[in-house]
């Protein structure tokens, strides 16, 4: 069994779980139960295989339970995504900042109604910038089928973006 | 729809690019800690009693196999005993020798009749069917024989026509060739024949031209003679020199 100093790697690759898992839940009681979550997991990965790349293994992971804690708080019917006060845009004008915070909720909120393995791609791929190639292996698919669930998951995006403006307009119209 | 992707994108960044507050704390990295060595302790003790009901298992599975070898061990000992006890087997060799003439002769006069029956049955069909095998081959080589002829009287004829073309062909190039020779030596006569007249003609000027010159000498030197000698002897020159 691989032997691993835990103290070691929440040093080195702590900062990257939470980075993850904050972006997509935005509050940060529920980053801290993603990042112990995601540690434990990790833990388990480990009794049962070989990690030979901690940083990809723990980002996975964050993503994936980040994710779980986002369709369960939507499954709650919680429609209004608490926000620290951390979580602000980095743009100086606040029209903007709102409107960027109203776009990362949407999308927050797309994203959890999305099929878990779509939403891990894109998330992967759009948000931590990982290649087609490592998001394949993480996720144990073929190449070919990250492009797939990336393509599906942006077109079910855009729709859950028009249909959500479409609302809009026709409440500003009424 | 390019709205939506425009939306998308800005989301992506709003989400991608928001300030995430530094962490995660100390407090967080050492209760997270803490849990791990939890979560790894409960497994080890999980493995352990694992290994502790295997131990089990390997006793239960270890007494199974001796009580088997024992129940073996029980029925080898029985059938060696009633192997032992069990009454001894006739005699096969007696009973083979009383047998064996009696049986071999019948089975002789059964073979013997049996193949007598098969011969006179087999002779007539064979000689049946040898017939027809015999017409059949004689039907295919005829068949064969004409097909060969035919193919070879056809390859004859062609090679015939072939050599009879061949020669007409030889005759019309011979033909044309004295033709053309004919032809040449005409011409080259007729060219002959033109010069010589021309040489002729001009040669016949020349000599009328001459004769005409000698008459006029003639006449001067009759002229001349006249003058100096008598008529006869001017008369005998005359002819002299025409002839």
């Amino acid at each position: 069994m691989q032997v691993i100093d835990w103290q070691i790697i929440i040093k080195e690759h702590g900062h990257v779980v939470w980075n993850t898992a904050y972006r997509l839940l935005g509050n940060s009681a529920d980053t801290a139960d993603c990042f112990q979550e995601t540690f434990i997991c990790a833990l388990k990965v480990c009794q049962r295989q070989k990690v030979r790349n901690f940083p990809a293994l723990l980002t996975r992971l964050a993503t994936t339970r980040a994710i779980d804690q986002l369709r369960r708080r939507f499954r709650r019917e919680q429609n209004s995504i608490i926000l620290d006060e951390g979580y602000v845009s980095s743009d100086s004008d606040p029209a903007k900042c709102v409107q960027q915070q109203e776009l990362a909720v949407r999308l927050q909120k797309a994203l959890a109604q999305l099929p878990l393995q779509e939403a891990q791609v894109f998330c992967l791929r759009y948000l931590n910038d990982m290649s087609y190639r490592r998001i394949a292996k993480e996720l144990n698919i073929k190449t070919g089928a990250v492009g797939v669930s990336l393509h599906r998951a942006r077109e079910k995006l855009r729709k859950s973006f028009s249909s959500l403006s479409n609302q809009q307009k026709s409440e500003v119209v009424l | 729809m390019k709205e939506n992707e425009n939306n998308l994108e800005n989301a992506v960044e709003a989400l991608k690019n928001g300030q995430i507050p530094p962490g995660p704390s100390k407090d967080l990295a050492d209760s997270t800690l803490a849990k791990l060595n939890q979560v790894s302790e409960q497994s080890d003790t999980k493995n352990s009693n694992k290994q502790v009901v295997l131990s089990k298992r390997f006793k239960l599975i270890n007494v199974s196999f001796k009580a088997a070898a024992a129940v073996i061990f029980l029925i080898a000992v029985g059938y060696t005993a009633g192997r032992i006890s069990a009454p001894k087997p006739m005699d096969m060799e007696q009973i083979q020798i009383a047998l064996e003439p009696a049986i071999r002769e019948k089975v002789l006069e059964e073979v013997t009749q049996y193949v007598q029956l098969g011969l006179a049955g087999g002779y007539v069909q064979i000689k049946q069917e040898l017939t027809e095998q015999y017409q059949q081959d004689l039907r295919e080589a005829a068949v064969e024989i004409l097909t060969t002829s035919g193919t070879i009287t056809n390859q004859l004829l062609q090679d015939l026509i072939y050599s009879i073309e061949t020669a007409q062909f030889q005759d019309r190039q011979w033909t044309v060739a004295a033709l053309e020779q004919i032809e040449l030596n005409r011409l080259e006569d007729k060219g002959r024949f033109g010069n010589s007249l021309f040489t002729l003609a001009a040669q016949t000027v020349q000599t009328e031209e001459e004769l005409n010159r000698t008459q006029q000498n003639v006449a001067v030197i009759a002229k001349i003679l006249s003058d100096t000698q008598s008529d006869d002897f001017i008369q005998d020159e005359i002819e002299n020199s025409n002839n």
